[in-house]
């Protein structure tokens, strides 16, 4: 029972950050229709903002500001430089092929993802990186927290868990209730009908990969307090967001929650009760079983296209 | 358009006189062929010359001029080199039949040239004592990867373009996976997991011929015959890819590639021509991996990873995906720059060449270019000026692979002994600037260039050279996305008309 | 008497909730010109893309030369003997004219990928017979479509040329059936004269059966096949009565 919910928490949070990068997928296949290659390096990069932020506020052990001021510090900057590097991506990789054929931005997005993971490499090296979050006021994050059963449920898992809930109920508001997210939503389903009623097309898909990207940076730095950092970290939970997006239903905003969470439990499960070799291949399985006999996914729509 | 229904540029003479009135006729036709000469100017009327010769002529001046490498190099590391590029135009070949004529993005591509390579080992080692002659175990592996290619190309008969390819990718992580656990698959060692299979216990048997091994090796280094081996594959599958293209297949495929939704109406089975690139594709990667396996007396899972794909793709982009030709000569322009940029001193060399080559094509012969030219090197003597003043230690730093280019440019650009947080900030900012550089135009780009190309000139020296296997792969990512901007068909591609 | 070479027995069509096609019984006999008219968007498209596979039926049953054809995959059912031009013209751009005629030969010719990589004698009789049957179909349209522009890429075509290219395409596909969109759609009065005399030459010396979607009739006989099918209009607006077919809208 206790490796129950060792696992159920270990779902939770995995599940979390990638129900964030699903989002962002999620947020610009809908509009574009385009499959962000790019976008878990963009993640990637959001960990190193991070890192960075970290070491420039004094470092894990002797941080000169309080430990909640600087988790804060550190997302919101990997969130405001991930937006920044979002945008650059759309504007000069994408814009020039929205009209292109369907191949095109696919293949500049993998230049992109590319481009990004080695100059990453390029400017901090191909070692991995810790955040040594441990160490973050003598090990508050993990030595406080409250209990289930026999199970503690350390402080930073709590703390991740909620943040990224607060992040993606915001994202839903955004896009549910304002008008900005109004006219994301029609630019979605038609593109031209969206750009003759008058909205802007290019500030929508751009407003898009800001809040995608943003997610993203987020979801970075949360992983990084968790797990130690490489450049590479980018391609595989790129791959894993994107299965979650795909399970949910690419383009729906609450199925890529759901489809994150999912993924979260599927991996945290397999690797426990299998093992750890193989619960990349269940991932990966999953992922393909879905999108060959669910295309349709938990909340996708059907796209009926004129002949 | 295959070579053969190409119109000829004489157009007066084969031009007959359309019956009817002329009026609403399409004069834009007649002067279509004087618009190919005059496309692409100097270069258009060379293009028209070279493209009249036929196909079979131009291969075989390639293969001889390839197979007649090792008599004007006899090192091996050149000889090497050769192989490799030789290998890299059969692996463009094969991906070419699936993105460039099947239209498909196959993420996974490079797992059948891995299955191929892992299927040699199995067939031909220790590993599990089965050692089948070479005149089999090709035949066999081409036969899997046929099959593999099918059976993974499956699911492009639901899916479309973006989730075919994440499919793809998918399979390419599973097989990844899969070979690297292999040593444990249900308590069998088949794979020889993350250590692969190879080494003095595997013996993993090279090509051999009646009974005969060829020898990986010659006195120490790289035996030729298995360049005139992979160029004797090359070549075959060249005519044989040719030869399909040309046929109604081919022509179902270009179909296919133009408007599949037509082309089922047509009575085109789309889904099953899908599948067929995907298996010729495979086949060909499979055969690929084969030679690979041999030469290398063993097979490794580091080697089939997400780089070596991009770096296949990037060849395939860059020389022209559809044309045969394009992507060999994409594969060689690639792989010799990839090679030159394996060592810091002919990186450099690298570097300078394509900027003064680059800044000619653009702004040819003008007063643009003495601007940018002579504004460059001005602005670069005075900042290091100034720098070296501030501090010498600003400027006297070690430079990465020391050569006369170096010692002579020293002068100009800045190496710093410590770079600090400026390798960062630079890099940053040059990329910054690039980007602003496509946003404007005329003199302000002009303007703009001169810091521009100074400051690459910095970072290249001081901060990409220093890392050549990163600057490699950042090269090749800035290569596909710029090729997909400015030029989507590449360098020999068919250059697509969409008339809406 | 001439048999019914198609038949529509009760097909409709729902995309979720909408019904676009009602409970339509249709037939054509061989031999016959049958004109489909209605306002945009009173579902004729459908049922071109319902005939020819692109669409299934949600209920009822298409029949073909005694053959359900229910379900066929579009390549199948195009084999069998249906073909078509679409109504916002969709040909193979960047190839030639001849390719694009030559290529809808696929379907009745059979070389495959292993004789075509070795080129046996076979395959090359077959290629020869391709580019005449694409030569014989192109003569079809006069002057207009032979001799130079035979190698010339499809989108240098005018576009009374491109409907005619579509058309001739259709047929390489030696079909029984011929079915087209709206092809005197964007002709002046002169042109489409043509297309409908151009229509009676291809049933009487090509054998084709045709139906045709039009707005306008054209003007040679014409059967508007038997009254008491319905078309169903999307959504609100309201329809014009043609000749005295009426259309209900429905949700």
């Amino acid at each position: 029972m206790d490796d129950f919910i060792q696992y159920t928490i270990n779902a939770l949070t995995l599940g979390s950050v990638y129900a964030l990068i699903a989002l962002g997928y999620s947020l610009v296949y809908g509009i574009l229709k385009l499959l962000n290659f790019a976008h878990g390096d963009v993640f990637m990069v959001g960990a190193y903002i991070g890192f960075g932020m970290l070491n420039l506020l004094g470092g894990a052990t002797s941080p000169v500001v309080p430990v909640w001021l600087l988790l804060t510090i550190m997302v919101a900057t990997a969130m405001a430089g991930c937006a920044v590097i979002g945008v650059a991506i759309e504007r000069f990789a994408y814009r020039p092929l929205r009209d292109a054929p369907r191949i095109a931005p696919l293949i500049s997005a993998l230049g992109v993802s590319f481009f990004l993971t080695y100059s990453m490499q390029l400017l901090f090296g191909a070692e991995q990186r810790d955040y040594n979050a441990f160490s973050l006021d003598n090990g508050v994050l993990f030595l406080k927290g409250f209990d289930i059963g026999n199970v503690r449920v350390p402080l930073l898992r709590i703390v991740i868990i909620s943040s990224a809930f607060v992040l993606m109920i915001s994202l839903w508001l955004l896009v549910n209730r304002t008008r900005t997210g109004k006219a994301m939503r029609a630019t979605s389903f038609d593109r031209e009908a969206a750009a003759m009623m008058g909205i802007d097309i290019d500030r929508v898909i751009r407003f898009a990969f800001v809040l995608g990207s943003a997610l993203a940076g987020a979801a970075g730095v949360m992983f990084a307090l968790r797990a130690p950092a490489s450049v590479t970290i980018g391609f595989v939970a790129g791959l894993k967001g994107f299965t979650a997006a795909v399970i949910g239903g690419i383009g729906s905003i609450p199925g890529a929650m759901v489809g994150g969470l999912m993924l979260g439990f599927a991996e945290s499960f397999t690797q426990g009760y299998v093992s750890t070799r193989w619960s990349d291949l269940a991932v990966f399985t999953i992922l393909i079983l879905f999108m060959l006999f669910l295309p349709q996914s938990l909340f996708g729509r059907a796209d009926i296209s004129k002949v | 358009m295959t070579d053969a229904e190409r119109p000829t540029p004489n157009v007066p003479d084969s031009l007959t006189e359309p019956a009817g009135p002329a009026v609403g006729q399409d004069e834009w036709v007649a002067r279509h062929a004087e618009r190919r000469l005059l496309r692409g100017g100097r270069l258009g009327a060379v293009e028209e010359r070279l493209r009249a010769a036929p196909w079979w002529a131009w291969l075989t001046v390639f293969v001889c001029l390839a197979a007649l490498l090792p008599v004007g190099f006899s090192s091996g590391y050149v000889r090497r080199v050769a192989f490799d590029t030789v290998l890299y135009m059969l692996l463009a070949l094969g991906l070419n039949v699936v993105v460039g004529w099947g239209g498909l993005l196959d993420l996974g591509y490079i797992a059948f040239y891995g299955l191929g390579a892992y299927c040699y080992a199995l067939l031909s080692s220790n590993q599990f004592d089965v050692h089948l002659p070479t005149v089999a175990t090709v035949p066999i592996v081409v036969v899997v990867g046929a099959v593999a290619g099918w059976l993974i190309g499956l699911p492009s008969w639901r899916l479309s373009g973006d989730y075919l390819a994440i499919v793809t990718l998918f399979f390419f992580q599973i097989f990844i996976v899969v070979v690297t656990n292999g040593d444990h698959l249900f308590g069998h060692n088949v794979t020889g997991g993350s250590n692969g299979i190879g080494g003095v216990d595997a013996n993993v048997r090279p090509f051999n011929l009646f009974g005969h091994d060829l020898p990986v090796a010659h006195s120490g280094s790289f035996n030729v015959a298995y360049l005139y081996v992979v160029l004797a594959f090359f070549a075959v599958v060249f005519v044989l890819l040719r030869f399909v293209n040309e046929s109604r297949i081919g022509r179902a495929w270009r179909s296919l590639r133009e408007d599949p939704l037509a082309a089922e109406l047509m009575g085109m089975p789309v889904n099953w021509l899908k599948l067929l690139a995907f298996s010729f594709g495979a086949a060909v990667a499979a055969l690929s991996g084969t030679i690979f396996a041999a030469l290398n007396a063993g097979v490794f899972p580091t080697t089939f990873a997400f780089p070596l794909l991009i770096t296949v793709y990037t060849m395939v982009i860059l020389g022209g995906s559809g044309s045969q030709a394009g992507v060999i000569v994409g594969a060689i322009v690639v792989n010799v720059l990839l090679e030159l940029l394996r060592d810091a001193g002919n990186a450099r060399y690298v570097f300078y060449a394509l900027i003064v080559l680059a800044l000619f094509g653009v702004y040819r012969l003008s007063v643009r270019l003495a601007v940018v030219l002579g504004g460059t090197i001005a602005l670069g003597f005075v900042v290091h000026g100034i720098a070296s003043a501030i501090a010498k230690s600003n400027v006297d730093g070690p430079a990465n692979g020391e050569n006369w280019l170096i010692d002579g440019l020293r002068h100009w650009v800045i190496v710093p002994r410590d770079l600090g947080p400026w390798k960062q900030i630079t890099y940053v900012a040059l990329i910054g600037v690039i980007l602003l550089l496509t946003l404007v135009r005329g003199w302000w780009r002009v303007a703009l260039l001169v810091p521009t190309l100074y400051l690459a000139a910095f970072v290249w020296e001081n901060v990409m050279l220093t890392a050549p296997e990163a600057t490699r792969f950042i090269i090749l990512g800035a290569i596909l996305v710029s090729v997909m901007i400015a030029r989507p068909s590449g360098i020999l591609g068919e250059r697509r008309v969409e008339i809406v | 008497m001439a048999e019914k070479l198609l038949e529509l027995k009760r097909v409709s069509m729902a995309f979720g909730g909408l019904h676009v096609v009602n409970e339509l019984d249709l037939h054509v006999d061989e031999g016959e010109i049958v004109s489909v008219i209605g306002p945009n968007g009173a579902g004729k498209t459908t049922l071109f893309n319902l005939i020819t596979g692109v669409y299934e039926p949600t209920e009822g049953d298409i029949v073909f030369a005694g053959r359900s054809i229910k379900g066929m995959d579009p390549h199948k059912i195009t084999k069998l003997g249906i073909a078509r031009t679409f109504q916002t013209l969709r040909l193979f751009l960047n190839m030639t004219v001849i390719e694009n005629v030559m290529a809808a030969a696929f379907a009745h010719t059979r070389a495959g990928a292993f004789r075509a990589m070795l080129r046996t004698p076979g395959m090359r009789r077959e290629e020869g017979e391709i580019r005449n049957l694409a030569e014989e179909r192109l003569a079809f349209f006069g002057q207009r479509l032979m001799g130079y522009r035979w190698n010339q890429p499809a989108y240098s075509l005018s576009y009374a040329n491109r409907r005619r290219l579509e058309i001739a395409r259709a047929t390489a596909t030696n079909p029984r059936l011929l079915l087209l969109d709206e092809p005197a759609a964007g002709m002046n009065p002169t042109e489409t004269h043509e297309i409908s005399e151009l229509i009676g030459k291809l049933r009487d010396e090509g054998g084709y059966t045709i139906l045709v979607i039009e707005h306008d009739m054209l003007d040679h006989g014409v059967k508007i096949s038997e009254g008491s099918f319905e078309y169903v209009a999307t959504d609100e607006r309201v329809v014009e009565a043609y000749l005295g077919t009426k259309a209900t809208a429905t949700k």
